[in-house]
């Protein structure tokens, strides 16, 4: 018992001590009152091992480019921006324990989400439990806006099943000799690369295009070729794979090696990341994916965080760093407009209500959102041309005109 | 109909002759040490990342990378198993193996992520994505090539442990190590080489893969769920029944993928896994369990 109250004793003391060093070492800068003195916490859970290291680590650095710039203009409410990162191997359960954690341990005054649908619900559980806000940047899937979250918002162009919305326009509007008959769908089994394929399915079909191929693979399929054989007997006129990188690559290669020569494939992820055309060689060409950022836009800040990013990484930014600095874009327009930058409740509805409301001027062009907190626009359509990346829907944002039929591989 | 089942089963036999180079270390590893060696995988990936280097810094087939990652395997092999596979108890080997072996697998991940970033690598051949049409059945030229290295490796293999004095002693200590001690084989030595002669398939099978799948540093973790249900299947510690049992393996995921979907023909290493273990727990093609090639 006496050994009990000792260390109660030492520990009351050393607290106090603490708190009295917290004190004494910032003076000056008188806060309003309610508001926590220093920096504004920020906590990010993010995939930066395992199955979604690559697209997680791309949103980390989106993250730091967002917060290096918001710092060099003096911060959010005059005070310095910190991140504070957790990596959650891609793994769901972890990701709810780090932002249990980062919300009650680190006492973080705002989080941003992960990445991946997979990854998104789980989190944007934690963080409603705590009335946090939760903007992200990857969790496109239909499911996510199914669960009811108050204050999750997905800061990008479009939702899943509207990716493929300006190819399904195009297609249905060409000349009936030239429109395609029949398609061939496979699509990695995961909420938003179904959703991708399935957008643009359901329209083809309901405009008459006969599905004839519908395959779901799971992720640790390997091997290609069997599904590929599957669509090379069905000859459709296009092909669309739900993909992420590594199967978009598998399913390329397997369809040249099985000769099967549509007039259009479109791959959702894969094609976008920057490794795809070395991996894929000269197969690339023609190859159309949707995509929700370009590195030649004009919007808000796109220019200055390629820039940036450049000197602070030494690397091209891609789509995933566009993702993670828009996430950051909508909260500081968020932070400015309500004035206030902490955890409780009455500052997070502030927020989460002012980004239901509003309209931001981000690095992917406007964003607005709807009541579940679903993106409002729709994505650009990219395609190899002539080896290079050209944006050729919309109309008004292409860069390069549409190739269709497009060449062998 | 006909063709497209024709196209399933000679995708499956191909891919099902690579699944049996890649189990083949695992085979080895158990039947020699009763370890359980889940990060045999992990040194595939590391194989296929080395192959990567040289080919993109010195700009040559893949292939030629293999005297370099071969002895290197071997050499690690040996290593692994004289520094750290030998001090682990003999009581519980089986367990603590697994344990020892995912951290390594673990360490090999995060090097690997350290060194060449998380972002995938491929190694792309232009005769990669050609393939031979016999008949209306393709056959793609990077599987009949994944085939055929792999077929040479195991008689390789198959030669080294029938014939030479080395795989003699190999298969006594696999047999019976106090016996094998006792006839005056140094069983602790064998073993090292054992542990070795598995990591140098693993550096064939790293290049093989490289040349067929894009990769980055986490992508050994699919691979060990398959490759351990191609060695039960087979009879733990038996090569030849890994071997068959890849093959057969294979064939089944290709037929289902092609008449089912992927989700099955993925499910069915599970399925053929768990009715080997209800049927036949000691394998279907090996002896008692762990003791025969």
């Amino acid at each position: 018992m006496a050994r009990v109250l000792k260390s109660l004793t030492i520990t009351s003391m050393c607290a106090l001590a603490l708190t009295a060093c917290a004190k004494t070492d910032e003076p000056g800068t008188a806060q309003p009152a309610g508001q926590q003195q220093g920096p504004v916490k920020i906590g990010i859970s993010l995939p930066l091992t395992g199955d979604f290291a690559e697209p997680g680590n791309g949103i980390k650095d989106g993250y730091q480019v967002w917060a290096d710039r918001v710092n060099a203009k003096g911060g959010l409410l005059g005070r310095k921006v910190e991140l504070i990162f957790r990596d959650d191997a891609s793994d769901p359960n972890r990701v709810s324990s780090d932002y249990e954690s980062l919300i009650t341990q680190d006492k973080v005054n705002l989080v941003f989400g992960p990445f991946s649908s997979r990854l998104v619900i789980p989190a944007a559980k934690v963080a409603e439990s705590y009335n946090m806000l939760f903007v992200e940047p990857a969790g496109a899937a239909k499911e996510v806006f199914e669960q009811g979250f108050k204050r999750l918002f997905y800061a990008a162009p479009a939702i899943a099943s509207d990716h493929y919305n300006y190819l399904a326009d195009y297609l249905i509007k060409l000349p009936a000799d030239q429109r395609p008959k029949t398609a061939a769908y496979a699509s990695l089994d995961d909420p938003f690369a179904q959703g991708t394929a399935y957008g643009l399915r359901d329209k083809l079909a309901a405009a008459g295009i006969k599905t004839v191929v519908d395959e779901v693979y799971p992720p640790e399929t390997t091997d290609f070729s069997p599904i590929a054989a599957k669509i090379a007997a069905a000859k459709p006129d296009i092909v669309v794979g739900g993909t992420q990188f590594e199967d978009s690559v598998g399913l390329v290669r397997a369809l040249q090696e099985l000769k099967v020569q549509p007039k259009l494939a479109a791959f959702s992820t894969g094609p976008t990341e920057p490794e795809f055309a070395a991996a894929v060689k000269g197969a690339a060409e023609s190859i159309l994916s949707p995509v929700g950022w370009s590195a030649t836009a004009t919007f808000t800040g796109n220019q200055e965080m390629i820039k940036r990013h450049k000197e602070m990484f030494n690397g091209e930014a891609n789509e995933d760093t566009a993702n993670g600095f828009t996430v950051g874009q909508v909260v500081e327009a968020a932070v400015n407009a309500a004035k206030c930058v902490d955890a409780t409740k009455e500052c997070q509805d502030k927020l989460a209500d002012h980004i239901r409301q509003g309209t931001f001027d981000t690095v992917v062009g406007k964003l607005s959102f709807d009541d579940q907190g679903r993106p409002e626009q729709a994505h650009m359509i990219q395609q190899y041309v002539g080896g290079k990346v050209e944006i050729v829907l919309p109309e008004q944002a292409k860069t390069a005109d549409l190739v269709y039929p497009k060449k062998p591989w | 109909m006909v063709s497209l089942l024709l196209q399933g089963l000679a995708l499956g036999v191909l891919t099902g002759g690579l699944y049996a180079l890649l189990a083949s270390g695992l085979s080895l590893y158990f039947g020699v040490m009763r370890v359980v060696m889940v990060a045999h995988p992990a040194f595939l990936f590391l194989a296929a990342y080395l192959t990567y280097t040289v080919h993109t810094t010195l700009g040559v087939d893949p292939f030629l990378a293999l005297p370099v990652t071969v002895p290197l395997f071997f050499a690690l092999g040996v290593a692994v198993q004289r520094l750290l596979i030998a001090r682990l108890a003999p009581d519980n080997l089986a367990m603590m193996s697994v344990l020892l072996t995912f951290g390594i697998a673990l360490t090999i991940e995060g090097l690997l992520g350290t060194i060449y970033t998380g972002s995938y690598k491929s190694v792309s051949m232009g005769y990669a994505t050609k393939s031979l049409t016999i008949g209306g059945v393709h056959l793609p030229y990077d599987k009949i090539i994944a085939f055929l290295v792999a077929a040479l490796t195991l008689a390789v293999l198959f030669a080294v442990l029938v014939k030479s004095r080395f795989g003699q002693a190999l298969r006594a200590t696999i047999q019976h190590r106090e016996a094998a001690r006792l006839v005056g084989i140094r069983t602790e030595r064998v073993a090292g080489y054992g542990f070795g002669v598995g990591l140098a398939t693993a550096a064939v099978g790293g290049t093989v893969l490289a040349l067929i799948t894009p990769f980055f540093p986490a992508s050994h973790w699919v691979w060990i769920g398959k490759l351990m249900a191609i060695i039960v299947v087979g009879g733990l510690g038996s090569v030849t029944g890994a071997a068959l049992a890849a093959v057969l393996l294979g064939v089944v995921e290709g037929l289902v993928l092609v008449t089912v979907d992927a989700t099955w023909a993925t499910t069915m290493f599970y399925v053929f896994l768990f009715l080997t273990l209800l049927a036949r727990p000691q394998g279907f093609f090996g002896g008692r369990l762990a003791h025969r090639f």
